[in-house]
């Protein structure tokens, strides 16, 4: 899901620089003082959540957690996001400097997408939590399969192909990282239930 | 400030950060980073593609440039991420792999590495007239150069293979320590502006 340096055009660059300054300056006025430290630890569990390898599938994938940061911090998820890539890009090597934008909006705005749908379900049955929270963490990680997909139409590979190669190199990540989902907010809901948005 | 919220979030982040060492720990180490690495040899050029240190890339295309970017040719790796090709033309080559989803890393052979194995190859045509004396024992130079290129690529290319895995190392627990350090230190600073206000 990381876009490599040298992939993209400049003007899928920029605007994914632009999306993603966007997104983090909702991100940080939303972002409230007694939520800082939340958000500071989901941004390091997506920093370390890139590490664990999923060995299905035909291809390297490994997890994200975009799902379970945006749930929790909502617009906010963007910075915590786009800290952790940056780590990620200068630590790791994974993706790159100049595509840090893009790859934040990929996993990034399917997070605040996640939110919501999370806080919709919930509204409309508050029983239904658990399913709601692995919706959110294989939605997640879906649509941020589909944004990587359409910034890759500028290097030239086809949509459709890319986006069904990179969601069936998923499709395991995104079973896997739905059901830590529903697991995390299933243990939140009974030990914290205040830090679940409704 | 630390209230009961980050405790319960702070226990999920260590099991997170102690799960994701076992991992680690357990299975060779692979990256989302992608890697090629090429060497010359004699008049074939071979590649070396993975993902971080651990998996191969397999079925990854393979695209030959020369300075310009002009593509001189195209490959597709096989089962071990490895392709080899001959050597096109006496210019400086880029060789960029293009392991699909956004994956791309690329590596650069500078014109001396390849005009070296060319000359090597001249000299013994130039000499090779000479080579024929009357003497009966004698092995013309050719055969011996020929010989201690075998052996030497032989004995070098544990040496290359070595080479290329230290350049391809994946992230290590000083990597993953100083990052969610660096993740704690922006919170602080964070905390800090919000609560001046």
């Amino acid at each position: 899901m990381h876009i490599s340096e040298g992939v993209l055009s400049g003007p899928v660059l920029i605007t994914g620089i632009i999306l993603a300054a966007a997104g983090t300056g909702i991100g940080l006025k939303k972002l409230d003082f007694d939520r800082i430290d939340q958000a500071g630890i989901l941004s390091a569990s997506f920093f370390v959540a890139s590490l664990v390898h999923v060995p299905l599938g035909p291809s390297n994938v490994h997890l994200i957690m975009n799902g379970m940061v945006g749930l929790l911090l909502g617009w906010s998820a963007f910075p915590a996001i786009l800290v952790a890539l940056t780590l990620q890009a200068i630590l790791f090597q994974y993706g790159g400097i100049t595509t840090l934008g893009v790859n934040t909006v990929i996993m990034a705005l399917p997070a605040v997408v996640g939110h919501y749908t999370f806080r919709g379900i919930v509204r409309v049955n508050p029983k239904a939590f658990l399913p709601a929270a692995f919706i959110t963490g294989a939605l997640a990680v879906l649509l941020a399969g589909g944004l990587a997909a359409l910034a890759l139409i500028s290097a030239s590979e086809n949509f459709l192909e890319a986006a069904i190669l990179l969601a069936t190199a998923h499709l395991p990540v995104m079973i896997i990282e739905g059901i830590i989902t529903a697991f995390c907010v299933g243990f939140l809901k009974k030990v914290q239930s205040g830090v679940i948005p409704v | 400030m630390f209230n009961q919220k980050t405790i319960v979030c702070l226990k999920l982040l260590l099991t997170m950060v102690f799960s994701t060492l076992l991992l680690l720990a357990a299975s060779p180490s692979q990256a989302h980073r992608v890697t090629i690495f090429a060497w010359v040899d004699m008049d074939t050029i071979h590649t070396e593609s993975k993902f971080g240190a651990g998996q191969k890339v397999r079925g990854g295309d393979v695209l030959v440039m020369d300075e310009a970017g002009n593509q001189l040719l195209a490959g597709k790796t096989d089962d071990n991420g490895e392709f080899s090709f001959p050597v096109p033309q006496k210019t400086a080559l880029k060789i960029v792999l293009d392991a699909t989803m956004g994956h791309r890393a690329e590596w650069f052979i500078p014109l001396s590495e390849i005009i070296g194995t060319d000359e090597s190859a001249g000299a013994t045509v130039e000499q090779s007239p000479e080579a024929p004396t009357p003497s009966p024992v004698t092995i013309s130079t050719q055969e011996i150069e020929t010989i201690v290129e075998k052996v030497l690529e032989r004995k070098l290319k544990p040496m290359q293979r070595m080479l290329a895995a230290s350049l391809q190392p994946g992230p290590s627990f000083r990597d993953v320590v100083g990052g969610i350090g660096y993740i704690f230190g922006l919170m602080g600073v964070a905390i800090w502006f919000r609560y001046r206000k």
